[in-house]
C-alpha cells in the first residue's frame, strides 16, 4: 500500500513536470518578452499621462488567489457579512486555492504544473524573491501612482525600500503594515488570584517567581505560568533578562543575537543561558505545566476561560486574555483578568525591557502573478482593501452597523451599537477578519483607540485599553531584520534546519530534562558544540550581510 | 494431513487441465481469457503508476530546481546519497527505524494473529461480532485523533494513566511519560497495536473460516483438547499467509511508520528516539523543497527494502511458504 502510494505520488510529480515541461517552454519565452515590452515605452514616453484608474465596482472582477498557510481556510466568498456586500457592492468574486492543509507541498505543485493563481498570500522574503528572480510576478509601481490607498499608507513608510525587490521595483502588498508600534506580546494576570494573595508587587523577575510559588501553595489546582502550547511564551518570558533586546531573538525563527551589528551565537549568550535556567527552574519546580509541550491549543484556552490560569504570557495572549476576562465576569464582576508591564530582572530598568516586537512592513504579503489577466484591477482591489472603506468592511461589518462614514482627521467614525453592542462587534470581526490580507495597522488601531479613550473604562474594549496602556510601548522594533533568512533549498537553508533541529531539542532538554542549573548550562554548551559543527557561523554570516543590506537601503 | 495434501494435488491435476503447462503459453492465455481479463486492469494500472513514473527516480542524481524542470536541471551524481550517509542524524535515524520496526514486528505482528485465535475460540456469535467491530474502529480513527487522545491519557495535570496509578498507590509522583525518551517506544508501539490490531485480524480470521471443518471434527473424536486443535490444526493451517504477512512485513522494516511518529512524536525532546528515515524526509526534503535529497533518501530505502524482501522470501522457502 505504502509502495503504492508512492508510486502514485511520484507518478503525480512525473505527470506534472511533464505538464510544466509542454507548457511552461511557451509560457516562458513569453514572459520575459510581455516584460520588456511593458517596461521599454514606458521608460521613453514616462511624460504620457497614465490612463485613468479603473474604478472597482465599475464592473464584474473574479481572480483566483491562493493563501499559502497550512492552517488558513478563506470563508466560503459571499457567506459573511463582508464578503457578501463586496460580492454586491464592488462585484468582486474571489475564488480561493487553498492549501489542503500542506502549504509547502501545494506550492511545490502550483510551480511544476505552472498554473499559477492570480494572486498569492505569503511571507515576505526568499520564497517570494524566488518567484520574482524567475519573472513569476508583476511590478506595482505603475500602479500604485494611479489608486490613492497603497499610495498614501504603504508608500509613507519609513522603511519602505525594504520592501523594494533587488531590481527595485515593489511587487508586494503589505499586511499589517504599521508606522507606529503595535503587537500584543505580554502577561496577563488574573484578577481574583493576584488580590487574594495581597495583591504583591510584581516587576521583577524575583517578585514573579516568589509569586508563583505563592500561587501553587494556595491554588493547586491552577497552573502558576501559563506559556502556550509548545511554550511559544518561553521565548518572551527570556526577554526579562536584557535590555532593548526584544524576546523574539531567543525564538526559532532567528536563534541568534543581534550584537555589535552582526549575529553571534546564542547557546552562549549570556542572557539566553540565565534565562534558560530561570525557566528550568520554574519547570523543576512545576511552576510551569508539565505538560506544556505537548498540550494543544485547546487545553490552553479552556485554562485561561475558566480563570485555571495565574500568568499567562504568549506572543499574542490579549485574544484569550479579553474573552477570558468576559467569561470571568460573567461570574463575578471583580474577577477577571489585566496585563501588567515586562517584568525586568532585579537591577535592569524595566522601561528598556522589550517582549515582543514589530515591523514597520507587517506581517506578510500579497502578490500578484504574471498569470492575472488584468493584475492593475486586481491591484484595485487591494488598494480599497487596505484603504479606509476596506478596512472598516472587513474588520467592523458593512457600513451602517457599527461603523458609519469618517470623522474629519479620516478614521472611521463608530455608531453607538460599536460601545453598546461588544458581544455582536466582536461576533462581526471575528467573521470578518480572516479575510483582511491588507491590514492597514494604523488606520484600525488609531480608529479604535480615538474612540475608545473617550468611553468609560468598563465599556472600553479590553484588547483595546492593553494594547494602548501596554503592549505597544513594549514592542521592539525590528524592521532592520526583515528577510534574513535563507531559502530552504540553499546551502545556509539546509544549514538552518540541522541549527533549528539542534536549539529545539536543546530548548527542550534544557527545559524538561535538566535537573539542576548547571545541566542546562551543560546542555547549551554541548548544543553550541554541535551547532558549530554545523556550520553555524555560515548561517549567522549570512544573516549579518542581509542585516546589513536592509541598514544600507 | 494425508487428506489434505490428496485434496491439494486433485485440485492441481483440475488446474493442469485448464491450464496446462505442456500447451503454449498463447493458448494457455486465450483458454483463460475470462481470468486474464480482470487481471489485465491490475496490469495496466501498475504499469501507468508504478512503472512508468520510476524514471522520475534519476532526480535523486540531479539538483533539481522546479523552475528548470527535470531536463533542464544539472546533473550531480551521488551527491544527495552522500550528504544523507554523511548527515549527523543518519546513525540516529536508522537506529530508530530499525529498532521501531522491530518492536513493532516481535510486539504487533503477533497481536491480530493472537486476537483472531482467540475470537475464533469464542462461540457465543454476538460477542464475537461486538468484539470484532469494537477491536477494528480505531483503525479509522485517524492519527491527529488517536494522538490526542494518547496525549491526554498520558499528561501529568489530569492524564487518566497517572491518576488511576496515584489511586492505586503505585506511584508517588506523576509521571511524565511524554516528556521521557524511554517510554516513547512503549508508547508507539502500543498505540500502533491497539489501533490496527482489529483490522489485522480480519485476514487471519478469514484463513481460519477457510480451514475444513472436518479436520476439527476428526481431531476432537481422536481426543484432542481445543487448544491442541488451535496449535495442530489452526495454526498450521493459517501459517502460508503468516508467513506471508511476516514477508511484506520484514521487506518493510525500514517504513518505521510516520504520521503516528510525527505527531506523538511532535515534543523535540523525543527527536533523538523518535525521528527516522520517514519523518526527516519529511523534514529536510518535502518541506524545504529538496526534492532531489528526499528522493535520494527514498530510493535508498526502497533498495535496501527490496533486499530484506528478497532475503525474507529465500528464507520463507525453506519453508515452502515463499512469495515467489
Amino acid at each position: 500500500m505504502r509502495l503504492l502510494k508512492k508510486g502514485l505520488s511520484i507518478a503525480l510529480i512525473m505527470v506534472m513536470v511533464l505538464t510544466s515541461l509542454l507548457t511552461g517552454c511557451g509560457g516562458k519565452d513569453n514572459t520575459p518578452a510581455t516584460v520588456g515590452d511593458n517596461n521599454t515605452p514606458k521608460a521613453s514616453d514616462g511624460q504620457q499621462p497614465s490612463a485613468s484608474a479603473w474604478e472597482l465596482g465599475s464592473e464584474e472582477l473574479e481572480f483566483s488567489y491562493y493563501h499559502h498557510y497550512s492552517w488558513y481556510t478563506m470563508p466560503n466568498w459571499g457567506e459573511d457579512p463582508a464578503s457578501k456586500w463586496i460580492l454586491e457592492n464592488k462585484k468582486v468574486k474571489i475564488n480561493a486555492i487553498s492549501s489542503g492543509g500542506d502549504a509547502e507541498a501545494k506550492m511545490s505543485t502550483i510551480l511544476i504544473s505552472g498554473e499559477l493563481p492570480d494572486a498569492i498570500w505569503m511571507e515576505r522574503g526568499a520564497e517570494v524573491e524566488k518567484l520574482r528572480s524567475e519573472g513569476l510576478l508583476v511590478p506595482l509601481d505603475d500602479y500604485i501612482e494611479k489608486y490613492p490607498n497603497y499610495k498614501k499608507w504603504v508608500m509613507s513608510l519609513e522603511n519602505i525600500d525594504m520592501l523594494r525587490s533587488p531590481d527595485g521595483k515593489l511587487y508586494q502588498i503589505p499586511n499589517w503594515y504599521t508606522s507606529q508600534p503595535n503587537g500584543n506580546t505580554g502577561y496577563v494576570v488574573n484578577k481574583k488570584i493576584y488580590e487574594a494573595l495581597g495583591s504583591p508587587k510584581l516587576e521583577t523577575t524575583d517578585d514573579l517567581y516568589n509569586y508563583l510559588v505563592a500561587v501553587k501553595e494556595r491554588f493547586p489546582d491552577v497552573t502558576p505560568l501559563e506559556v502556550g502550547e509548545g511554550g511559544d511564551g518561553i521565548e518572551y518570558l527570556l526577554s526579562a533578562f536584557k535590555e532593548n533586546r526584544s524576546g523574539v531573538f531567543y525564538g526559532s525563527n532567528y536563534m541568534a543575537i543581534p550584537q555589535d551589528g552582526k549575529f553571534v551565537s546564542l547557546f552562549t549568550d549570556p542572557a539566553y543561558r540565565e534565562g534558560m535556567q530561570f525557566v528550568s527552574r520554574l519547570f523543576r519546580e512545576k511552576l510551569i505545566s508539565p505538560d506544556t509541550f505537548t498540550q494543544l491549543k485547546e487545553e490552553v484556552d479552556r485554562k485561561v476561560l475558566t480563570g485555571k490560569v495565574a500568568v499567562y504570557i504568549t506572543s499574542s495572549p490579549t485574544e484569550m486574555g479579553s474573552q477570558g476576562d468576559m467569561e470571568l465576569k460573567k461570574q463575578d464582576p471583580n474577577d477577571g483578568y489585566f496585563m501588567i508591564w515586562p517584568i525586568a530582572k532585579p537591577g535592569l530598568d524595566r522601561n528598556k525591557i522589550y517582549t515582543g516586537d514589530y515591523k514597520e512592513l507587517g506581517w506578510n504579503v500579497t502578490v500578484i502573478t504574471k498569470a492575472a489577466k488584468d493584475p492593475e484591477k486586481i491591484f484595485a482591489f487591494f488598494d480599497w482593501l487596505t484603504g479606509p472603506e476596506g478596512q472598516c468592511t472587513v474588520m467592523w461589518g458593512p457600513r451602517g452597523l457599527y461603523w458609519d462614514g469618517f470623522t474629519e482627521d479620516g478614521w472611521a467614525k463608530f455608531t453607538d451599537a460599536y460601545a453598546n453592542d461588544p458581544a455582536g462587534r466582536d461576533e462581526m470581526t471575528s467573521q470578518t477578519e480572516p479575510i483582511n490580507w491588507a491590514g492597514n495597522t494604523v488606520f484600525v488601531d488609531v480608529s479604535k483607540a480615538q474612540y475608545e479613550a473617550n468611553l468609560p473604562v468598563e465599556k472600553q474594549n479590553w484588547q483595546t485599553r492593553f494594547q494602548r496602556e501596554i503592549t505597544w510601548k513594549t514592542q521592539q522594533n525590528t524592521t532592520e531584520f526583515i528577510n534574513i533568512n535563507p531559502a530552504g533549498d540553499s546551502d545556509e537553508g539546509i544549514i538552518r534546519l540541522t541549527i533549528t533541529d539542534i536549539f529545539e531539542q536543546a530548548r527542550a532538554s534544557a527545559i524538561q530534562t535538566a535537573k539542576s542549573d548547571a545541566e542546562v548550562l551543560a546542555i547549551l554548551d554541548e548544543a553550541e558544540r554541535q551547532a558549530q559543527a554545523a556550520g553555524y557561523q555560515i548561517l549567522l554570516d549570512y544573516m549579518t550581510a542581509r542585516w546589513q543590506e536592509n541598514l544600507n537601503k | 494431513m494425508t487428506t489434505q495434501s490428496a485434496a491439494v494435488r486433485k485440485e492441481k491435476t483440475r488446474k493442469k487441465e485448464r491450464y496446462g503447462r505442456d500447451l503454449s503459453l498463447g493458448r494457455r492465455l486465450l483458454n483463460q481469457w475470462d481470468i486474464q481479463l480482470m487481471v489485465i486492469p491490475a496490469i495496466i494500472y501498475i504499469f501507468i503508476f508504478c512503472y512508468i513514473p520510476m524514471y522520475g527516480l534519476l532526480m535523486s542524481f540531479q539538483d533539481f530546481s522546479i523552475f528548470k524542470g527535470f531536463w533542464k536541471s544539472p546533473w550531480v551524481g551521488l551527491k544527495h546519497f552522500k550528504a544523507f550517509l554523511a548527515a549527523p542524524d543518519f546513525w540516529n535515524i536508522m537506529r530508530n527505524t530499525v529498532v521501531i520496526s522491530l518492536l513493532r514486528i516481535f510486539f504487533g505482528f503477533p497481536a491480530p494473529i493472537i486476537l483472531a485465535l482467540m475470537l475464533n475460540e469464542v462461540r457465543n456469535r454476538t460477542f464475537k461480532r461486538v468484539i470484532q467491530t469494537v477491536s477494528y474502529l480505531p483503525h479509522f480513527l485517524s492519527w491527529v485523533i488517536v494522538s490526542s487522545f494518547v496525549f491526554s491519557i498520558l499528561s501529568v495535570e489530569n492524564g487518566s494513566l497517572n491518576l488511576l496509578l496515584l489511586k492505586l498507590n503505585i506511584i508517588k509522583e506523576p509521571i511524565s511519560f511524554l516528556d521521557e525518551n524511554k517510554y516513547f517506544w512503549s508508547i508507539i508501539v502500543t498505540t500502533g497495536i491497539w489501533k490496527e490490531i482489529g483490522f489485522g485480524s480480519i485476514v487471519y480470521l478469514a484463513a481460519i473460516a477457510g480451514i475444513d471443518p472436518q479436520l476439527y471434527e476428526a481431531a476432537s473424536m481422536d481426543g484432542a483438547s481445543r487448544t491442541r486443535q488451535i496449535f495442530l490444526i489452526t495454526i498450521p493451517c493459517i501459517l502460508p499467509v503468516i508467513i506471508l504477512f511476516l514477508i511484506l512485513a520484514i521487506g518493510d522494516l525500514l517504513s518505521a511508520g510516520f504520521e503516528d511518529l510525527l505527531l506523538l512524536g511532535s515534543n523535540p525532546i523525543q527527536r533523538p528516539v523518535s525521528d527516522v528515515i520517514d519523518t526527516y524526509v519529511y523534514r529536510h526534503g518535502v518541506k524545504t523543497q529538496r526534492f532531489s535529497y528526499a528522493t535520494a533518501v527514498g530510493m535508498f530505502k526502497a533498495v535496501i527494502s527490496i533486499g530484506l524482501l528478497a532475503g525474507a522470501n529465500k528464507l520463507a522457502k525453506k519453508t515452502g511458504n515463499s512469495l515467489w
